[in-house]
């Protein structure tokens, strides 16, 4: 999240850069219009200062900066490596006192039980379709409502933007008893569609938020170009915004995607037996009799594969989202 | 294309791609939906994880004899509570039978139906008397219990049957090293295998079952007496939390945290030469442990009034708002006809005395015999019945005993206690 954020605040702080009559960006961003991509303009490189990121800056703040880089990738990276480690532990090296990090014993039947237990297969299933529709729910949504505010600012839709955020203050637990009645008294108990749309109040008011301060780092001049080529105002958002905010698109993509695909309440309250979802499953392994350590790592494990292969599939366009706009003339 | 007819154009794929994904995700991949009273025979089992293993050959069973077909829904043990207490709240359920936690009774008793007809006088004498007393409330048996446990004593055979350690142990004691019955034989066993990186028992401070257990076996109630009043002041209170802190020199350190799974870890480790745990565990001991088959069971211990167990039982029960209580209920009386066939699964508990018994004598069920002794004593009872047990333990007994073992003043910690339980009961 914090990247996000810092993302955003860069976002509103690079947008007075492209406003029209600003040295040669705004012409030259019409011109890149057609392909869909802002144009970076090349600046000239300096002797000595022509690195980047970790590589630039003095010897010494490199070296600090790298070891702060290694001391957080251990620390956010430990937790999932002794999950992953811990499944291939034997049933009693799993509750080792003190515990040992890499097995005495390596083997894959905590797999074979974690898959192989009934219900399994079947919340891997609902999982990825709840989170599949959850995702298109809440970029349908967002895209063109963030649109909406930031092209017309009126005062409504500034009201609709803080009040979009204000529900993300209520606790969850708080609507998904609500939620789940209505879901009951409508028909869709138990149902996939119900949990996505219950996880799409969970992801669309922080979706409006972020694809609006992507909006907001697109020059209107594209747009207005478009216009002048003969788009409509619809045409220019799905020909010429669209394409230029597809960074943030999966940004935003990823964030629902992740928010349903992890979210454990509503799921433990509007589900049972036929749309039950991973992250329940997993829970279940722990009752009140004992913990079956093996199978419930193994499990985590798996479920985590999807979504390190997802932002693997989308890390350039994250990164571009991430930037967007970020670039000074 | 005009404006008009673009914006007609995406609302239609939009449409087209919501309707898909409505149609695509209205069934989800597993199975039969869960709703009470779908169909004329079938019935939905709400239970805790683990639950479903203990039931599925008794399900099956009721299904060829009753044709009555139960679909099990599994939930985790703190989610089990919050689904139930939304859905009863609601006034809507998803399910016919749920399986309760007896300290829930209290709080579920008026969402769930008198099921009276099911506790026959025979039915009566086949199960644990604190059990056929706990599960009436407001003069109605509401819960059949499914399986229950309790507490005994595991000892390391091993060690206790080394020729060295018995001369040694007579030596130092005055009397044979055995499985402890009383509150000093622990302490000696305990002290006495305290060494060469071993420790005697282990002392739970994170969990209150084992405290009140003690106070059982002093002679007292626990926590509150018949009428309601708060005794957790009482001498029988007192006694019980000072044996168990006075365990804590003869226990690995960080008492205050150890819960259940720690304490197991630490047994199936060969760190604990004795635990006191629920009865379950001895099936449990996985077979690469140090341990397997070095392990031997006995009573929990007594003190002056005795031997004594709290009962962890879980109740069937039907609830008010189900539309196919009729169904249910034949489920609920072939689960209590067919209990022992929950005693092959992997928990492995039941909760008829008969059913036990069967399996007493068979190899591999070392632990039934010390349970029914445990379950039969006549100082075991059940928890309080009083909506608020849960906030008390949770705020109050378990605060209290972490205080105790890492060295608090038992007698101004319970008079505490005593303001904190009167204050949430009022």
């Amino acid at each position: 999240m914090s990247s996000l954020e810092t993302s955003k605040s860069d976002l509103k702080q690079q947008t007075p850069e492209y406003r029209p009559g600003h040295s040669g960006v705004a012409a030259s961003a019409s011109v890149g219009a057609s392909t869909g991509r802002i144009p970076v303009p090349r600046l000239p490189r300096r002797k000595g200062r022509n690195r980047e990121g970790l590589e630039a800056g003095k010897r010494s703040t490199r070296t600090l900066l790298w070891i702060v880089l290694a001391a957080a990738l251990v620390i956010y990276g430990f937790p999932f490596v002794y999950l992953v480690l811990t499944s291939f532990k034997t049933p009693i090296d799993t509750i080792a006192v003190p515990p040992t990090i890499l097995p005495s014993e390596w083997t894959l039947e905590n797999y074979t039980s974690a898959l192989g237990r009934s219900g399994v297969l079947a919340s891997m299933i609902n999982s990825v379709q709840t989170a599949i529709v959850s995702t298109l729910l809440s970029l349908v949504l967002a895209v063109p409502a963030a649109y909406g505010i930031t092209r017309y600012k009126t005062p409504s839709g500034q009201v609709f933007i803080m009040a979009a955020l204000v529900t993300r203050m209520v606790p969850p637990v708080a609507i998904g008893i609500p939620l789940a009645s209505m879901m009951s008294a409508v028909g869709l108990a138990d149902t996939p569609i119900a949990l996505a749309i219950a996880h799409t109040t969970i992801s669309l008011p922080l979706s409006i938020w972020l694809m609006a301060s992507f909006f907001e780092a697109v020059p209107r001049d594209l747009e207005e170009a478009a216009t002048v080529d003969g788009c409509s105002r619809l045409g220019a958002l799905w020909r010429v915004v669209i394409p230029v905010v597809s960074g943030g698109i999966a940004v935003t993509a990823i964030f629902a995607f992740l928010a349903s695909w992890n979210e454990f309440l509503f799921a433990l309250l509007m589900t049972a037996v036929r749309s039950q979802t991973t992250p329940v499953v997993i829970a279940n392994f722990q009752t009140q009799f004992g913990l079956d350590w093996g199978s419930m790592t193994a499990l985590a494990a798996v479920f985590s594969i999807p979504v390190i292969l997802l932002t693997l599939l989308l890390q350039r366009h994250i990164v571009a989202g991430m930037t967007l706009g970020a670039v000074k003339g | 294309m005009s404006t008009r007819n673009k914006f007609f154009s995406f609302a239609a794929l939009g449409g087209l791609c919501t309707t898909v994904a409505l149609v695509a995700t209205g069934c989800g991949a597993g199975g039969a939906p869960a709703a009470s009273g779908d169909a004329s025979n079938a019935v939905t089992v709400l239970v805790e994880a683990g639950g479903k293993a203990e039931l599925t050959k008794v399900a099956e069973t009721c299904k060829a004899e009753t044709g009555v077909d139960a679909t099990f829904v599994e939930l985790p043990y703190e989610g089990l509570f919050n689904r139930l207490s939304s859905e009863f709240s609601s006034g809507s359920v998803s399910f016919d039978v749920a399986a309760l936690d007896s300290v829930w009774l209290p709080n579920f008793k008026d969402a769930v139906q008198p099921i009276d007809e099911l506790f026959t006088d025979e039915a009566k004498k086949d199960i644990f008397p604190a059990l056929v007393k706990e599960a009436q409330v407001d003069g109605h048996f509401i819960g059949m219990p499914a399986w229950t446990n309790a507490e005994i004593i595991l000892f390391r055979k091993d060690l206790f049957e080394d020729a060295k350690n018995k001369a040694d142990f007579e030596a130092k004691y005055g009397y044979a090293l055995a499985a402890p019955t009383t509150w000093k034989q622990y302490q000696e066993v305990s002290e006495f295998f305290t060494k060469d990186g071993m420790f005697g028992t282990d002392v739970k401070g994170a969990v209150e079952t084992e405290w009140m257990a003690h106070v059982l076996q002093a002679g007292s109630p626990m926590v509150l007496d018949a009428d309601n009043n708060v005794i957790i002041d009482n001498a029988a209170h007192k006694e019980a939390l000072d044996f168990y802190v006075s365990l804590v020199n003869s226990a690995p350190t960080g008492a205050a945290q150890v819960d259940w799974a720690a304490a197991q870890n630490l047994f199936n480790q060969g760190k604990t030469a004795m635990t006191r745990f629920w009865a379950h565990a001895y099936r449990q001991i996985p077979e690469d442990s140090p341990v397997f088959g070095k392990v031997g069971t006995a009573p929990m211990i007594g003190g002056s009034a005795g031997v004594a167990g709290v009962p962890g039982p879980w109740y069937l029960s039907v609830p008010k708002a189900s539309k196919n209580a009729e169904n249910a209920k034949k489920f609920i009386k072939c689960a209590y006809d067919h209990n022992d066939l929950g005693l092959e699964s992997s928990l492995g508990l039941a909760a008829r005395i008969s059913a036990f018994e069967k399996y007493q004598d068979k190899p591999g069920y070392e632990s039934f015999e010390p349970l029914i002794a445990t379950l039969n004593a006549d100082a075991t009872a059940t928890r309080p019945s009083t909506e608020k047990w849960q906030q008390i333990v949770d705020t109050v007994l378990v605060p209290t005993l972490q205080k105790a073992v890492a060295g608090g003043d038992t007698t101004a910690l319970l008079a505490e206690a005593k303001t904190k339980v009167q204050a949430l009961i009022k």
